[in-house]
This record gives structure tokens, sequence and C-alpha cells, in this order.
């Protein structure tokens, strides 16, 4: 049970590292977005910028797709890590009155029976009917400027799906560990039937006002600091 | 019953099922598409091949999409403008200038409510930020706790339907309208409704001092450097808003576009205001990339679910049920209206969005409603902002709203009865915006038909 607990730990720490890599994304493709909007405007003024260099390298249209490639990228990397850190929406209103063993029953069924199944197929069907076609077929984007070989794009499905089904393996054997180990790892395992968004993003804004109060204290917000209120 | 007809309707209660287990709504939808694919195929109504779609139409509709590239963006920025504390800055001085006012605070948390509904879009997030921060103020200093949690919640979900909203990006999408369509289109309605707010506000605190005492804030600042004070907490949140909505109504930036520049703009303003650190955007990062990849897993999940949804016969079925009502297409709308409602209270703006729109849009768009929205282009923009008015009001409708839930979830210590008597009168505000957009859809349509020329 040790060893299987060790396993998750394992397959769980990998996912996020990957998530962790791919959530840099946002800054590239906001950088590339700036591009864009600001190569446009310069051409209107100085249409010689189109024989330089940076415009022969990424002209408007390659821009515009290593946007959306680079959000294929971020999304599809962060759906495992999305569940490794327990940021997929549930549904709360029922799960709230299960107890922690009715909530491990139901995170392992979903792993297996829906989950598992789910992302072993798109990576299959990806695999053959979009990374390997278009690899063979060259495929690259329909207008001429744009990016070549489609296939790196649509392999983020493979990989994006990859992870997730990791992910899933890793939150399926704690739940095994949880339900069927020795009591003493039951609190080790128990990460999943516990979290609480709304308590979450509670700390997150407590920490926030405290960085506040702590620069201008004449705001006085929150609950914290009562005895500077005028009114009390 | 014919398989075509018990497979999609069980497809339907099976999601309502299995949602409510508290698995991840993203990973039920995927997974019920998957199984009853296969059930389909063990009765002879769905071929092995027909899930060849599923990763094809994912790819086109969900990554090759120049379009949905605003969301992330979006989120980053909204993120971004948390940590740069400048909600903080702006409350303090919208209760100055509002402090002589009747109903000062409440009003300057609404106003601020509105602002930050314009800068970003995600209300669980506001709700808890306004939660936190105003609340116990306004407790501290007098307010009914029905006024100033309906102000709150009302105030906070907002942000759904005054653009740049994530969601209204979605429903543009799936809808194939223009996003910059909606986002002129809900302008006036979400303008609207903060008014009414206000409005109400006002009117209570003249009639009941009591339930919302004016402020006394003596030791404020004065003269010049007040007029500081106003410029340097306005200043980062209009610039942002002349950047990004200014961009997209000027026709300057696509939606996109001015995404990406809202989220270097949002970035540059942490910057100056000090707040910005290798830590903070590496917390930016992970936290919108979590947001993100929830609203993408839904969303690819429901691409599932829907194109087997759809291979079963049932959007062919849902449209024979309305049809077979015989209500016209006033009662069409008024039903959609009502499930949507009623929906809201139990499920995110995401899943309604991405479960229920595709479902009930064929049907919108062959609705005839007489010359009553005018063109027939704009039918589809009044209907997806009359839903998001809807969808607003339903996550402030007690006993099961969801804007309620997080609001006592960040502050546990008001009583839940207080929470639901004093969003009833804001409900009924919500309602007779509805109504006006309903049954005056120039506020929603004007706006795009001048802007757009």
């Amino acid at each position: 049970m040790r060893a299987l607990l060790s396993i998750s730990n394992g397959l769980a720490a990998v996912t996020d590292a990957v998530g962790r890599a791919a959530a840099w994304l946002f800054l590239p493709m906001a950088l590339v977005i700036l591009y864009d909007v600001l190569q446009r405007k310069l051409l209107n003024v100085y249409p010689d910028f189109q024989q330089t260099a940076l415009y022969q390298f990424l002209p408007s249209t390659k821009a515009q797709e290593l946007e959306w490639h680079l959000h294929g990228f971020l999304f599809m990397l962060c759906l495992g890590f999305t569940y490794i850190r327990n940021g997929h929406v549930r549904v709360d209103i029922l799960r709230e009155t299960f107890s922690q063993r009715t909530r491990a029953w139901i995170e392992l069924l979903g792993c297996l029976f829906f989950v598992l199944p789910y992302t072993v197929l798109v990576v299959d069907l990806s695999a053959g009917l979009l990374v390997w076609n278009s690899f063979l077929m060259n495929e690259g984007s329909s207008a001429t400027t744009g990016l070549p070989m489609r296939w790196i794009i649509k392999s983020s499905l493979v990989i994006g799906f990859g992870f997730l089904a990791i992910a899933a393996l890793s939150i399926l054997l704690r739940h095994i560990v949880f339900l069927f180990g020795p009591e003493e790892l039951r609190p080790l395992a128990n990460r999943y039937v516990k979290g609480d968004e709304i308590e979450e993003m509670k700390q997150d804004v407590e920490e926030e006002l405290a960085q506040d109060a702590a620069d201008h204290p004449e705001h006085r917000f929150g609950g914290g600091n009562g005895a500077n209120g005028k009114q009390g | 019953m014919p398989w075509y007809e018990i497979l999609p309707a069980a497809m339907l209660i099976c999601m309502a099922l299995f949602i409510f287990s508290g698995f991840p709504v993203a990973l039920v939808l995927g997974g019920l598409g998957l199984a009853f694919g296969f059930l389909g195929i063990a009765v002879g109504e769905f071929k092995l091949v027909h899930f060849n779609a599923v990763p094809l139409r994912i790819y086109a509709g969900s990554v090759e999409n120049i379009i949905l590239v605003a969301i992330p963006m979006f989120i980053f920025m909204g993120t971004m403008l948390e940590k740069s504390g400048i909600a903080e800055d702006l409350l303090y001085t919208l209760q100055l200038l509002t402090r002589r006012l009747p109903g000062g605070l409440a009003v300057s948390v609404t106003l601020l409510g509105t602002i930050l509904a314009a800068t970003t879009g995600i209300i669980g997030a506001s709700v808890v930020l306004l939660t936190l921060m105003a609340l116990p103020q306004m407790l501290k200093r007098g307010y009914a706790p029905g006024v100033a949690s309906g102000t709150i919640a009302s105030s906070g979900t907002l942000g759904i339907l005054i653009p740049p909203s994530i969601m209204l990006v979605l429903m543009a999408d799936q809808l194939s309208v223009p996003v910059g369509v909606l986002f002129i289109g809900a302008l006036f309605p979400g303008l609207l409704l903060a008014g009414l707010y206000v409005g109400y506000i006002m009117t209570k605190a003249t009639l009941q001092p009591q339930s919302a005492p004016p402020l006394a804030l003596d030791d404020a600042p004065v003269g010049l450097q007040f007029v500081g004070l106003v410029v340097k907490s306005f200043l980062p949140p209009v610039f942002l808003m002349v950047l990004v909505l200014g961009s997209i109504f000027a026709g300057w930036a696509t939606p996109t576009e001015a995404s990406g520049i809202g989220a270097i703009g949002a970035t540059l303003l942490a910057l100056f205001r000090r707040r910005l650190s290798y830590a903070v955007l590496k917390d930016v990062c992970y936290r919108s990339a979590v947001t993100n990849a929830m609203i993408f897993g839904i969303f690819v999940g429901a691409t599932c679910f829907s194109l087997v949804f759809k291979r079963l016969g049932g959007d062919f079925l849902i449209e024979e049920l309305i049809n077979s009502l015989g209500i016209g297409p006033w009662g069409v709308l008024g039903m959609i209206m009502l499930v949507v409602f009623l929906l809201g209270f139990f499920l995110d703006w995401i899943e309604i969005t991405l479960i229920v729109l595709p479902i009930f849009a064929p049907i919108v768009a062959g609705l005839d409603f007489g010359d009553h929205v005018g063109s027939a282009a704009m039918i589809l923009p009044w209907f997806a902002i009359l839903f998001a008015v809807n969808l607003q009001t339903s996550f402030i409708t007690p006993p099961f709203g969801f804007a309620l839930f997080y609001m006592k979830g960040a502050a546990p210590y008001v009583n839940i009865k207080h929470i639901y008597r004093g969003i009833v009168p804001f409900v009924v505000l919500q309602l007779t915006g509805l109504l006006l957009c309903l049954t005056f859809p120039e506020i929603i349509t004007w706006l795009p038909s001048v802007v757009l020329k």
C-alpha cells in the first residue's frame, strides 16, 4: 500500500511539473499577440518593415497561428495538472453531505470508468487520425505564409490526454490506498476528498488584504483590523 | 419507445445524476459520451467509427480556434489585476467619493463590482473578493446584513455580463456570432442593472437610514491630495478599460488581440505598483492555467458528450419535443429562459453555456419574432444577452443561488436567512432588467448597430 502511494505521488509530481512548465506559455502568448498588433500598426506607417528579417521570420499569419498553437499546448498540458490540483469544477451541493468514504468511492469509480476509458480513446484516436495522418501528409497551414508541421500541434491532444490519464491513475491509486489501505496511510491519501475551493479562494484574498493593510493602513478593509473602525 | 428516444433521454438523466455525484463535470461529460457511444453500438444506433469525430472535433473546435485564445488572456488579466491591489485602492476612493450620498458605502461596492466586471469576469472570485473586502466593514458601519450581502452578491456577479466577459466569448463561439457584437450589446444591459442597484440602495438608505447609515471618514484627505488619490486609483482600471474595450469598440483590435494587450497591460500595472515579483508572476501563471484548463476541460468534455448525443438523435428529440408543445416562439423563448434559470441554481455558467446553449441554439435561430428585434441577424445576440442576464439572476436567487454559496463560504458568520432576505429586492431588480431587455430589445441591439456601422 505504501508503494502504491509512492507511485501515486510520483505520477502526480510528473503531471504537476508538466503543467507548471506549460503554465508559463501565457507569457509568450501575450507577447506574440502584442507583436502581431504592433507590427500591423507599424506596417501602416513604415511599409518597409515587411522587408526586415523579423517580419520575414514571423509575419502576421504565422504570429496568429502561433497564438492558438501556444494555447493548444497550454490548456492540453494543464488538463492533468488541473485534476491533480483539484481544479476541475465539481457540483458540490450533494457532495458536501457525503462521507469521506463515499466521496473516495465516487472518485475511484469515476477515474476507473469515466476518465481512463475517455483518455485512452482520445489518445489512441488522435495519435492515428490526427498526428500520424498529418505527419504522413506533411500537412502544414492552408495559408502559404502559415506555420508548417501541423503534426506538432496535433500531438498536443495525445500528450495532454496522456497526462490526464496519468493524473487519473495517480488519483485512482490514492483512493485505493485510502479505501483499502491501513489506517495510518489515510491522512496521506485523502487530499482530494477534502478539497474546498471557496476556502482556498478565501485564504488567497485574505493574504492579499493583509498585504494591502501593510501598504495602506488607511484602507481598513476586512475584519482583522476592527479596532481602527471609526464607528466601531 | 424506440432506442433513438430512450438513449438521448437516458443520457441527459445520467448526466444530471453523475454531475451531482460531485465528480468533476468535465470528466463526467467525456466519460458519459463514451459510455453512451458504446451503449449505442450495442443496440445498433452508433458505430465505432463515429468516435473518430471526437478528436477531430476537439482539435478543430478548441485548439485550432483563435477566438478562444481570448479566454486564457482575459483570465490572466483578471488574475493579475487581483494581485495588483487596484481593487482595494478603488474601494477606498469610491467610499470617499460617495460618502455624502445616502447608502454611500453600498453604492461604492456596487460601483466597484461594476468596474471589476469591466476588467475581468470570473464571478466566484469577484464575490469572494468583495465579501472579504467590504462585508466586514459594511456590518461594522451598521448596515443591515441583508442590504450588505445583497449588494455584494449582485454586484459581484455582474462580471459574467459586463464585457469583457469570458462567458460572452464562449457564447459567441457556440452561437457563431462575432464576440464584438455580444460585448457591445451587453454593455447597456449591464449598466442598466448596476443603475437599478444604485437607485434601489439610495432609495432604501433615504427611506430607512438605519439600514444603511452614512459614513463618517473625518480624516479623509481633502483638496489636491484628494484629487491626487482619485486620479491615482482610477487611472489604472480606466486605462485598462480604454485599452481593452476601447480598442474593441473602435474596431482597432479583435477581441483576441484586445485580450492579449489587456494581459500585458495588467502585468505592467502590477509592475508599476511594485506588486510584480517572480513569485507573483509564477502564481498568476499557475492559477490562470488551472482556471483555463478547467474551462477547456469542460469544453472538450462537452464536445465528446454532445457529439454522441447528437449522433444518437438527441437534438432531433429535443426539437420534436419543443415543437410538439405548440407554444409559439415566445413560449419557446420563455421555456428556455425558465430552464436556464432553474439550472443556474445548481450549475456554474460554464456548464450551462457549454452544454445547454448548444442544444437550444439551433432552435432559437429558427424562431420568428417578426420585427420585434429589428434585423434577423440580431436575434441570436439578443437571445445570448437575455440568457446572460437570466443566468446572472439565477446565481443570486435563493435558496440555491451560486453566488450566495460563495458568499456564505467566505463569510460564515453571516446568517444565511439574512442573505436570503436581503437578496430578494435585488432579484426583483434583475427580473425588471430582464423584462426590460425582453420588451425593448433596443437596449441590447442599439449600441452594436451604431458602433459597428
